[in-house]
This record gives structure tokens, C-alpha cells and sequence, in this order.
């Protein structure tokens, strides 16, 4: 005979008895079992195990009358409850999605961390209000401003040295009083009436330093940083604005570098007559981001310089007539002469100081920096874009192979005291597992 | 016999009707679903959990948390799944708790059953066959025996695809005939004075055309 295998798997005739076949495929099983002995052996022990298992019958149970009529109040107050509000319960929705809702409140925690700490803070205008007391102070020393507000004439009137009105003394051109001394003793203009003035109040051995007293010399920087759309157009203008206040670049530096802004360094001098006019002209090329000022007050520096000089200048004079009027030996000669070279030596070297400190006072100093608005350029960027892909390939192969050297060298350094602690930890918690598993599984067949 | 509902298309229907009927408002509806799985769900959870007690209490926390889940109801799968799901999370609760208890406590003594101390030899001779049962396996005979559960149901309820339904209840029902009736399963193998594994009777079942004939 040959050995075929069966049409009919066990499993099957269980499933007729427990009518979860198909009709088709029950019939099919139904006939089978009507012509087979060996399947219906196994219809009659399926049959006889389930005949057992009813013998375990439960006793029919009573209730329990005060559970169920709290339970119906339950019920009630729940529908009630629900019907009057109609309000959705989300909270099982969130608890059965917590890993959706976990991520999402992550994500919302995570932007709004960023926002906040992102220093997305916009230059803020100061207000007038604040900018007018500022100045209302006099004093505008050292202070620093972040805004495009122009200055004010109150706050330019606190940067000018111009003296108070002495009658004796006009301003000259730029209605500048200068300060007393060389500078006005060597000017060549016999129009100059200050010059004139020194010369007359020296002449008549009067004490000019007094003048000095009249009102603070001041010597101003300001530090402007500005951001202007158009550079090239900014920087004309920059030439432009210095030729109109008779200023001039003591010091000036661009760079231009590939895929950012352009950007200006200057170190500026500007009359210091000049320098509101000449500020508002510059900070009209772009937005001011930063802008700072500062004064320096030289008065009693230039007094000293003129007491010095002045002094100087007496004991030449003094020295000069000795060597004129006054007979004597060579060597009485020579030590006049060498003495009257000692004073002329330091009152040119006051002189120098006094007209580069009166020059500082002439010419407030402005730090500029001026950078262009950035835009990025669309197109094909330089270098190509299979450059770019090269870099990064390289970048990310680099940073690869440091993530894995990091991980090695974090296994090395824990990995020898993790391994010890697994030996300790792992027989007790193996033990304690095993201890679980059969609780658990008494618990589970304690009834039985 | 066995406490479950009938099984006819008719009843079947109307537990869901009445369950949807109960979620938009209907206590009636409730109170008869109430009647027909106040004893079965009793049963359930008195088969499974030693102290009667607290199978008493799981049978009440079920109705409970039904009551407090039919504004969600949705009629995806049958109204008996759904029910025994929520008792078979109670029931996993508390034996997962009665372990932590048993483990960190100390085993608590039960509380003696009146009815078990009256059960019949047979019943406890069929409770101690199936105890001796794999859990999963146990599982799937007592839902399909005593909650009459379909295949599908015992599937969806057990997280387990059908056919493994169908083959691991084969394979317990055989250990278990083997376990009741030992001298009964020796005989149909016709091995005398051996015990049979459900492996070696699926093998012999397959049949040399002849026989069959």
C-alpha cells in the first residue's frame, strides 16, 4: 500500500466538534470521519476530555444586592454626568498614546526653549524720553547707545568745546575758540584774532591761562557700527560725508571675503564742530547697531602744558637777554648757550604735545565699522556642489569614526568596572528572577 | 454547565446594541447586560483566582470599569471580547500584584472556599489536570470550555494569530486527556503501558491510503 498523507489534520476534527469550520470544509471533514476509523479515535477522547471538564461546576452565585445598586448609581450618575457636559475624555486617548504625547510635549517643550533663548531680540530704539534725559545730564561721557535716534541738539551742544562767549575772544571759522598759546601764537593769519589776542596778553606779561578757565576742552570719540544695504554705495558716501566736514581717515581697512558680508574698519577724524552733522550723515548709510561716546576732558592737562610752556618761554627770553647784554667768559658763554638749547628743547617738546592734544580737541576721533546687510546668493555656490559633497562625505566619515573611537574608548574606560559589577549584580538578580517567575506562576495556578 | 451566554446570532447582536444603547444613556440596556454576564464574568474570575473574595472584587471592579468605558465603546469586536479583555487585564493586574506580595511579603494564606471544600473529586481531579498545564495553554482551554470563546475571540483576547489558537488548544486538550484519562490515551495509541506525546498521535495520523478506504 502506499503511504499518502492524511487530508484531514487532527486539529481539524477538534474544530468540527467545536463548529468553527467552514461549511464547506465541515461536510468535507464530516464525510471523512463517517469512513475513517482512525480519525473518529480521535472525535471520541476530544469529545470525553471536554465531557470532563464540565464536571467543574461553579455554585450558582447569589450577588451581592448593595454592590449592584451602588454599581446601577454608578452607571447613572456617569451617563448623567457625561450626557449634562458633553465633554470628551481625552485623558484615555493620552493614555493610550503616551509615547505620541510624550514626544509631542517634548517637540512643543523643545521649540519654545529655543525661541526663548535664541536671542532673536531685535535692536530696540531707545526712547526719546530716555534719550533726552540722557543728555539732559550734560554730560554724555562713556555712554553707550544702541539706536539710530539722531542726536539731539541738546546732546550736540554737550560735545562742543566751544567756550562760553569771553568778549575778548571771537571763534574762528568753525567757531572754535582755540586754546591759548603756541597754537595761536604760531598761527599765520594776521586776521587771527585769537593769535592776536596771546600775542598782546603775553606781551603785556598777563596771565592768560586764565582764558583756560572759561570752559572744559573736550576731546570726543564715538564708536559708531553700522550695517548698510548697499556697501559700495555706503562707501562712497563715506568719502563724501568726510570731504563735506573737512574730515579725514586716519586709518581704514575692507575686507571682502567670498560668501559673507562685506565689512569696513575706519578710524575717522572729523572736526569736532563737525561731528553731530558728520555722525547724522553717516549713521543715514544703514541701521545703527551699536553706538557709544565717549569725552575726555584735557582741560587742566592743557593748562599745565601752557603754564609749563609759558614758563619755558620766560626763562629763554631771560637766558637770551643774559647772552646779549651780559659779558663774561667763554665758558659763562657756552653754559647760557647750552642752557637756552635745554629750554628750547622742551618747549618744542611742549609745544608738540600741546598742539597734538588741542588737535584732539579740534578733531573728535570716530571708530566706524561698517558692514553689509548679508544675502545669500542663489546659484551654484563656490567651490561646486561635488566639492561641497566631497567635504561633508569627508566631514561625516570624520565625525563617524570619532562617535565609534568614543564609544571604544567608552567601553574601555567604563567597560572593565561594568563587567565586575555584572558579576556581582547579575547571579543575585538571576536568583531573584527565578524567585519572581514562581511567585508569579503560583500566583497564576494557585486556584486550579 | 458552563455560565456563558447563548451563543446565537441574535444575542450575540443585541450585546452590542445594548452596550451602544448603554453608552448613549440606556441604564436598562446595562442592567440586562448586567443580568446575562453577572454569573459568567463571576466565573470567570472564581476558576482563576484563588480567594473568593477577591474574585468577587474583580468581578466587580470589571462591571465597573465597563461602566466607566462605555462613553468610549466602539463596537470593533464582539461585546464579550471586550468584556473578558477588561477581565483578563484585571486578572493580569492582580496576579502580577499577588507576586509582588507573595515575593517581597510572603505568601498569604488563602482564604478557605466553602465551595471548594464542597466541590465534587472530579472537579478537583479536572482543576488539578489543569494546573498542571503550560499558562498558556491552560488559558486557552478554560476560555474556550467554560467561556465558550471562539477561536478568533481566544485570538484577539490572547494577542495570538488563530491558527496557533487552533494548534495549541489542540495540543493542551490532548495533554489533557492524556492527564484525565491515562489509560485512555494509551489504548488509542495502541501502544500499551506507554504515554503518548501530542507529536507522536499527530504523526500517526498520518494514514496509508489503504486503511481509509
Amino acid at each position: 500500500m502506499k503511504a499518502e498523507i492524511h487530508e484531514i489534520a487532527p486539529e481539524e476534527i477538534m474544530a468540527l466538534l467545536d463548529g468553527e469550520l467552514s461549511v464547506d470544509r465541515e461536510a468535507a471533514v464530516s464525510r471523512h470521519l463517517e469512513e475513517c476509523a482512525t480519525c473518529k479515535e480521535i472525535r471520541q477522547p476530544m469529545r470525553a476530555t471536554s465531557a470532563a471538564l464540565a464536571a467543574w461546576v461553579l455554585p450558582v452565585r447569589s450577588g451581592d444586592a448593595h454592590f449592584e445598586s451602588r454599581l446601577f448609581d454608578v452607571a447613572r450618575d456617569v451617563r448623567y454626568a457625561e450626557v449634562a457636559t458633553g465633554v470628551r475624555q481625552f485623558a484615555p486617548f493620552f493614555r493610550r498614546h503616551w509615547l505620541l504625547t510624550a514626544a509631542t510635549s517634548a517637540l512643543a517643550a523643545g521649540i519654545a526653549l529655543t525661541l526663548s533663548s535664541s536671542g532673536l531680540h531685535l535692536a530696540r530704539p531707545i526712547s526719546s524720553a530716555k534719550a533726552q534725559s540722557e543728555a539732559a545730564d550734560g554730560s554724555g561721557f562713556g555712554m553707550g547707545r544702541a539706536d539710530s535716534e539722531p542726536i539731539t541738539d541738546q546732546q550736540d551742544k554737550n560735545f562742543t568745546n566751544r567756550l562760553p562767549s569771553a568778549p575778548e575772544v571771537s571763534g574762528d571759522s568753525n567757531g572754535l575758540v582755540h586754546g591759548l598759546g603756541d597754537h595761536a601764537q604760531n598761527s599765520l593769519s594776521d586776521g587771527d584774532t585769537v593769535g592776536a589776542k596771546f600775542r598782546q596778553l603775553e606781551l603785556e606779561g598777563k596771565d592768560h591761562s586764565r582764558w583756560l578757565q572759561n570752559g572744559p576742552m573736550i576731546a570726543r570719540t564715538v564708536s559708531l557700527t553700522i550695517v548698510a544695504k548697499d556697501f559700495g554705495v555706503a562707501r562712497t558716501s563715506l568719502d563724501g560725508i568726510l570731504a563735506k566736514h573737512h574730515g579725514y581717515a586716519a586709518s581704514l581697512s575692507a575686507s571682502t571675503e567670498q560668501n559673507s558680508a562685506r565689512s569696513l574698519q575706519a578710524s575717522l577724524r572729523v572736526p569736532a564742530a563737525e561731528l553731530g552733522a558728520a555722525m547724522a550723515e553717516l549713521k543715514s548709510l544703514g541701521r545703527v547697531q551699536n553706538e557709544s561716546q565717549n569725552c575726555e576732558e584735557v582741560t587742566q592737562q592743557h593748562a599745565d602744558l601752557v603754564a609749563r610752556l609759558n614758563n619755558s618761554r620766560k626763562t629763554e627770553a631771560r637766558l637770551q637777554d643774559i647772552l646779549r647784554n651780559r659779558t663774561g667768559k667763554i665758558s659763562d658763554v657756552l653754559a647760557v648757550e647750552q642752557e637756552i638749547a635745554r629750554v628750547r628743547g622742551e618747549i618744542e617738546q611742549m609745544g608738540a604735545e600741546r598742539t597734538g592734544l588741542e588737535h584732539r580737541v579740534d578733531f573728535a576721533t570716530l571708530e566706524l565699522n561698517l558692514s553689509e546687510e548679508y544675502k545669500a546668493q542663489l546659484g551654484t555656490p563656490v567651490p561646486s556642489i561635488s566639492t561641497h559633497f566631497h567635504n561633508a562625505t569627508v566631514k561625516g566619515l570624520r565625525s563617524a569614526l570619532e562617535t565609534v573611537v568614543s564609544i571604544a574608548l567608552f567601553f574601555a574606560e567604563v567597560g572593565p568596572s561594568m563587567v565586575i559589577w555584572l558579576i556581582v549584580i547579575l547571579p543575585v538578580g538571576w536568583f531573584f528572577w527565578r524567585r519572581w517567575r514562581r511567585s508569579y506562576g503560583l500566583a497564576s495556578s494557585a486556584s486550579l | 454547565m458552563n455560565e456563558a451566554p447563548s451563543r446565537s446570532p441574535d444575542s450575540k447582536s443585541s450585546d452590542e446594541k445594548l452596550m451602544l444603547a448603554f453608552s448613549q444613556g440606556s441604564v436598562e440596556a446595562f442592567a440586562e447586560l448586567f443580568r446575562r454576564y453577572k454569573q459568567p464574568i463571576h466565573g470567570f474570575f472564581r476558576r482563576r483566582v484563588t480567594d473568593s473574595a477577591h474574585a468577587e472584587e474583580l468581578a466587580q471592579e470589571t462591571f465597573l470599569a465597563l461602566v466607566r468605558s462605555a462613553v468610549r465603546y466602539e463596537p470593533r469586536a464582539l461585546f464579550r471580547t471586550y468584556l473578558y479583555a477588561i477581565g483578563l487585564k484585571l486578572l493580569q493586574n492582580y496576579r502580577r500584584n499577588a507576586a509582588f506580595r507573595a515575593f517581597f511579603i510572603g505568601e498569604r494564606k488563602a482564604i478557605v472556599d466553602p465551595a471548594k471544600h464542597d466541590a465534587t473529586e472530579s472537579a478537583l481531579w479536572v482543576r488539578g489536570a489543569i494546573a498542571k498545564l503550560d499558562a498558556m495553554d491552560r488559558e486557552m482551554v478554560m476560555l474556550r470550555e467554560y467561556e465558550q470563546l471562539s477561536y478568533a475571540e481566544i485570538a484577539d483576547l490572547l494577542a495570538i494569530p488563530v491558527n496557533t489558537v487552533r494548534s495549541r488548544l489542540f495540543r493542551a486538550r490532548t495533554a489533557l486527556r492524556e492527564l484525565l484519562e491515562p489509560s485512555a490515551a494509551t489504548a488509542s495509541s495502541g501502544l500499551k503501558g506507554s504515554r503518548v506525546s501530542a507529536a507522536q498521535l499527530a504523526t500517526q495520523n498520518r494514514i496509508v491510503k489503504g486503511d481509509c478506504a
